[in-house]
């Protein structure tokens, strides 16, 4: 929905009317949904932070000015909820079980980043790929891909951020997607 | 259970805000909270006897006016905070007027009298309770400012707790001048000062444990 449209519902939720209030926690679910599954590894009940968004949004709704953009004061508050259950969840967490976690999905994690990140420089051109490779990935300096590659060192640096540029559009853009 | 059934008990009964809630509850927080240092300082400390002609002398009204003005820009800052997406923001050097302009009057009113009257002047009688009596006395106010806290959405937390801590100390300063027998700027600058940031500091390391939501 747009933002436009949720601000309206926001407004109207704050003077009363509670089918505009209703409509917006409906229409705002399924957004705060897209958000923690895209940011959120296992181990995490989605759905209930959902829950427990929507109710600090519903109690905290006064601190919406309505002259201000909805989307960001909602992100905001998704992220700060995100972040909440992240560090409740490192106090509760026993630390006889931390090395097998760590070691389980450090590991995962680490390989499925490095998975998808082959995955993205397999779709831009050679040149510009192994310029990202090189300098970002693997430490080496823009002087020494450049000599080792036999090209110049402004070449490597507009390849590197010509095709960081081409990723960053192709992640903004798949994001949207979703 | 399931969100949907949550959403629509999440409405029932609905009340509709009035306009600028967050405000009016700060508004109230810090009444609640005044009221109660008001009571503190008349219970215990007691009014400066000589309020009557204290209150003749601009010195008083500048103490009042540094720590109101800080109070009101900590304000500000607590109203910013409060928002989920609130940012600090360039006018944080506004805190440095009312400071400068006191440390001003300070340097004129030591140029008006002997170099060896400056102790006196910076000491006063009281510079050993002074800072411990605004932050006792700035706790009413941060307590009812931690109730207006319960319906906004800080994310940043020690940065709230601050800006609680800070707001409680200027105006728990601001309400001491009632009390306060002292007479000199460089007495407020150093003093008042320290007891407001002291109340800031144990905000600002309270704020992630109290505000949390």
């Amino acid at each position: 929905m747009r933002e436009e449209e949720l601000r309206q519902l926001m407004v109207g939720g704050l003077a009363g009317d509670a089918r505009a209030h209703a409509a917006l926690l409906r229409a705002i679910a399924p957004m705060l949904q897209a958000f923690y599954r895209r940011r959120c590894a296992g181990h995490i009940d989605i759905e209930d932070l959902v829950q427990d968004t929507l109710i600090a949004i519903h109690e905290r709704r006064t601190s919406y000015d309505g002259r201000r953009p909805f989307t960001p004061w909602l992100y905001a508050i998704a992220r700060y909820k995100m972040i909440d259950l992240f560090r409740r969840r490192r106090q509760t967490c026993n630390v006889a079980e931390l090395d097998d976690i760590l070691a389980e999905e450090g590991f995962e994690d680490v390989v499925g980043a490095r998975l998808d990140v082959n995955r993205l420089l397999a779709t831009l051109p050679a040149k510009q790929a192994e310029a990202i490779r090189q300098t970002k990935l693997e430490g080496h300096s823009v002087a020494d891909h450049a000599g080792a590659a036999g090209l110049g060192e402004s070449d490597v640096k507009v390849s590197v951020h010509r095709g960081l540029k081409a990723l960053a559009a192709r992640l903004t853009g798949g994001a949207d997607g979703h | 259970m399931d969100t949907e059934a949550l959403i629509d008990q999440l409405v029932q009964n609905l009340q509709p805000a009035p306009p600028r809630a967050a405000d009016r509850r700060i508004a109230l927080g810090l009444l609640a909270g005044g009221l109660v240092t008001l009571a503190l300082i008349v219970l215990t400390v007691g009014v400066n006897p000589a309020l009557d002609q204290v209150i003749r002398h601009y010195t008083f009204w500048v103490k009042w006016a540094y720590a109101l003005s800080l109070g009101v820009l900590a304000l500000g800052l607590v109203r910013t905070l409060g928002r989920p997406d609130g940012r600090l923001h360039r006018s944080l050097w506004l805190f440095a007027l009312p400071v400068v302009a006191l440390a001003a009057i300070g340097v004129v009113e030591m140029a008006q009298v002997p170099p060896s009257h400056w102790r006196a002047m910076w000491l006063g009688q009281t510079w050993m309770v002074c800072p411990w009596l605004i932050l006792a006395l700035s706790t009413p106010l941060f307590i009812g400012l931690l109730w207006s806290f319960r319906r906004m959405a800080p994310t940043r937390l020690g940065l709230a707790g601050a800006a609680a801590g800070l707001a409680s100390g200027a105006l728990g300063a601001m309400l001491y001048c009632l009390h306060c027998p002292e007479m000199s700027a460089i007495f407020v600058l150093t003093w008042y000062t320290l007891g407001i940031l002291m109340a800031a500091g144990i905000g600002a390391l309270l704020g992630p444990r109290l505000l949390r939501w």
